[in-house]
């Protein structure tokens, strides 16, 4: 898909390493998984927490270009949907080659209905969605 | 939350400076580095995804 997923914790990539080995649930585990042990990339987003030296919860998509599209961020006790992550991946690469067009919170995949917005549109979303 | 979050982060839309990050790699059982300048270049996405600590759930 031209993407590449990168994890990032403070670990270092020795102990990802060994996670990767003793964790069943990581046995097809095919992307990169970075290291940050000093924190550097995850204070550059914004995500570092200095008392804990942790990084939370943070999802950022950015395109070839560069530019940072998407970013979500939760808190250390609560996961996210990898589906949710993937929806969003999507729904970028798709209105990155569709300029004119928008994907509403229920769009999951090509070919869902999208919005164009518009003189046509203001006060018409509900039609729009729905027809 | 003054102990939180540190540097403010970046705003969506916004440029992002270059970083590096040391990897490790399953699919080849080896340790490298990764770049965002590397990915531009390639002309790949990027996307990120930090958690608190291996060992634990993400």
């Amino acid at each position: 898909m031209g993407a590449e997923l990168i994890t990032v914790s403070t670990d270092t990539q020795f102990v990802h390493l060994a996670w990767k080995q003793h964790e069943k649930s990581l046995e097809n585990v095919e992307y990169l998984m970075g290291a940050d042990p000093n924190g550097k990339v995850s204070r550059l987003f914004g995500v570092y927490v200095e008392g804990a030296g942790l990084a939370l919860r943070g999802t950022f998509i950015i395109n070839p270009e560069g530019t940072l599209l998407s970013s979500e961020v939760s808190f250390f006790n609560v996961g996210r949907n990898i589906d949710e992550v993937m929806r969003k991946f999507k729904a970028n690469l798709y209105v990155a080659r569709k300029t004119a067009e928008a994907c509403p919170a229920q769009w999951k995949d090509e070919g869902d209905k999208t919005l164009t917005p518009g003189p046509n549109l203001v006060g018409k979303v509900h039609e729009a969605l729905t027809k | 939350m003054t102990d939180s979050t540190n540097g403010g982060g970046l705003q969506l839309g916004a440029s992002v400076p270059d970083f590096e990050l040391a990897t490790y790699d399953p699919t080849k059982n080896d340790f490298g580095t990764v770049s965002l300048d590397q990915n531009k270049k390639a002309g790949k996405w990027t996307i990120l995804f930090f958690y608190p600590a291996d060992f634990t759930f993400v």
